[in-house]
């Protein structure tokens, strides 16, 4: 990735955080998209899986940090997700809109996984309730959202060769 | 080849478990050390992150809220419509208290009950009755003046037909006498409003605008001196040996809700002065209103006053000056002529103002005592004569 298609996916990045912190919350939908997740997708498929691994962490931090009670959940489910989307990305990231839709939907599925059992915080029907209902919800809005955003980015957004 | 790529694996795999390590240290902290963690991250590089998403939560809860907020503000604005209803409803009836004390007796009270549509405003139905004493031809009346004419009545009810009524007639006259003439409704069609003819004024007879109208007591049914209207201008018509006069009139029919029906009685003893001293009424209590908050502005003067000589007071017995006393300044112990004089100058100009505020009040309080005296003394005629014992023998 030379230096353009470095600032570009920089920028994209730092673009996938704010909305984070600025649409979800003005949304606060029951299922809401994870832009962080997009951000740590869109990164990891430009990287090495072991700079995915450390940006995945430090986003799980910066989440965590506002919810001190899971500190270190979102570490570890955005480290796996992260790392597991880079090494995955010859398969994964292609030039399609449903692949890439997938993508997302199974990042933020997995991560939701991770986190939520890892958080230990609700547990037994509430768990399977959280994962099997609101998880693929959330998922589903997260993968349209990023493939919204991945055809009004485009140019922002073009994967390095491999 | 593949040695790099291995390599590249390893390396991978070990940072990737440094990272997950590093995780999971974080989650087994304990409450005592997260918490510090986390405040630390949110105040120093997540802040501006953090004030984002309160900016973003600020937003969502003004979006959520702007329903409430509307209908909030639309029942404030209801609720000021209907308060200016409201106050002209309380002014109607205020007038109608007035021209019932001018009226006195010989009058039956009721209410209006429009069952028309708009514009169809000729006849309504009043809520007084044969019962009430109210009989066929009895005059409606409204504080501002003429309304209509009973035309059916029944035991508990009655329909009123209203100056806009086309069979509507009443003998009018301006108030000096010099003009007479028949008012009516002026019916020009919908758009035309709600206006009265003055038809049958003699040629000789010129009526300005502004002149007001009142009945003229001929015929038997309307007495004389009711308001009809003010003349608005002279209208053309066929009639070559009469003017005509176009009228605003006193009472807008669409705005009838309580009237007073006049008995057949009341008729006969004349209505001179009834419709001034509404007037008169209104007057009195807008005089009521200016005189109270002038009563009140002098007692919060009085008031400031004499917390302000108590001030004073206190301050001469504690030996220091006054409120509003110049403090004392090194010139005070200037020995100069010229600051001697000043000095003494002074100092009568105080005596004389504190003797004028020790006779203020020493009269305030004489006020108050004989104030005082006339309210607990009994009065001396309140004692009946034939009630007090007399001696035996003694003369009256």
């Amino acid at each position: 990735m030379n230096l353009g298609g470095a600032i570009r996916a920089i920028i994209s990045f730092l673009i996938f955080v704010v909305l984070h912190y600025t649409l979800r919350p003005l949304l606060g939908w029951r299922a809401p998209m994870d832009f962080l997740i997009l951000a740590l997708l869109l990164a990891s498929v430009r990287v090495r899986p072991a700079t995915a691994a450390v940006i995945g962490f430090v986003l799980g931090l910066i989440s965590d940090s506002l919810a001190p009670d899971a500190l270190g959940a979102g570490a570890i489910a955005m480290t796996v997700v992260g790392f597991g989307a880079s090494y995955l990305k010859a398969v994964f990231f292609a030039d399609n809109l449903v692949l890439n839709a997938f993508f997302f939907f199974l990042g933020k599925w997995v991560f939701d996984i991770l986190y939520f059992v890892g958080e230990q915080r609700v547990k037994g029907v509430e768990l399977l309730q959280q994962l099997l209902l609101w998880s693929p919800l959330s998922a589903a809005v997260t993968a349209a959202v990023g493939v919204l955003l991945l055809f009004l980015m485009r140019p922002l957004l073009e994967p390095a060769p491999a | 080849m593949q040695r790099t790529l291995r390599s590249n694996t390893r390396f991978d795999l070990i940072v990737v478990s440094t990272c997950i390590v590093l995780a999971l240290a974080a989650r087994a902290l304990p409450d005592t050390l997260r918490e510090p963690v986390a405040t630390g991250m949110r105040r120093s590089f997540l802040a501006p992150l953090v004030m984002l998403q309160e900016s973003a939560e600020r937003g969502r809860q003004s979006l959520l809220s702007a329903d409430a907020k509307q209908s909030y503000l639309d029942s404030l604005s209801l609720g000021a419509m209907k308060a200016r209803s409201l106050e002209g409803e309380n002014d109607r009836l205020r007038k109608l208290i007035g021209l019932g004390s001018g009226l006195r007796w010989g009058f039956v009270p009721a209410e209006a009950l429009h069952g028309r549509g708009v514009r169809d405003e000729t006849t309504v139905i009043l809520s007084a009755g044969s019962r009430a004493g109210v009989s066929r031809l009895s005059p409606v009346i409204a504080p501002e003046g003429l309304v209509g004419v009973v035309d059916q009545v029944d035991p508990t009810m009655s329909h009123a037909m209203l100056w806009t009524h086309p069979d509507f007639r009443v003998s009018a006259m301006s108030p000096d006498g010099t003009a007479f003439g028949i008012a009516q409704a002026h019916l020009t069609g919908a758009t035309g409003g709600y206006l009265i003819e003055l038809r049958g004024v003699p040629f000789r007879s010129t009526l300005k605008p502004g002149s007001l109208i009142v009945s003229s007591g001929w015929g038997g049914v309307w007495p004389r001196g009711i308001p009809i209207g003010t003349v608005l201008q002279e209208i053309k018509t066929s009639e070559g040996w009469a003017r005509t006069y176009l009228l605003r009139p006193e009472v807008n029919p669409a705005d009838v809700y309580s009237v007073m029906i006049l008995r057949r009685d009341r008729l006969a003893k004349g209505f001179d002065g009834v419709w001034q001293s509404v007037a008169q009424a209104d007057q009195a209590a807008q005089r009521i209103v200016v005189s109270g908050d002038s009563a009140a502005k002098a007692a919060a003067l009085a008031e400031a006053a004499a917390r302000r000589a108590v001030i004073d007071s206190m301050a001469r017995a504690n030996g220091a000056p006054p409120l509003g006393a110049t403090p004392t300044t090194p010139a005070a112990t200037d020995t100069s002529p010229e600051a001697v004089a000043a000095r003494a100058a002074a100092a009568r100009a105080a005596a004389q103002r504190a003797a004028a505020r020790r006779a203020a009040a020493a009269d305030s309080a004489a006020r108050r005592a004989d104030t005082s005296r006339r309210d607990t003394v009994p009065r001396r005629d309140s004692v009946r004569t034939d009630t007090i014992p007399h001696r035996p023998g003694a003369t009256r």
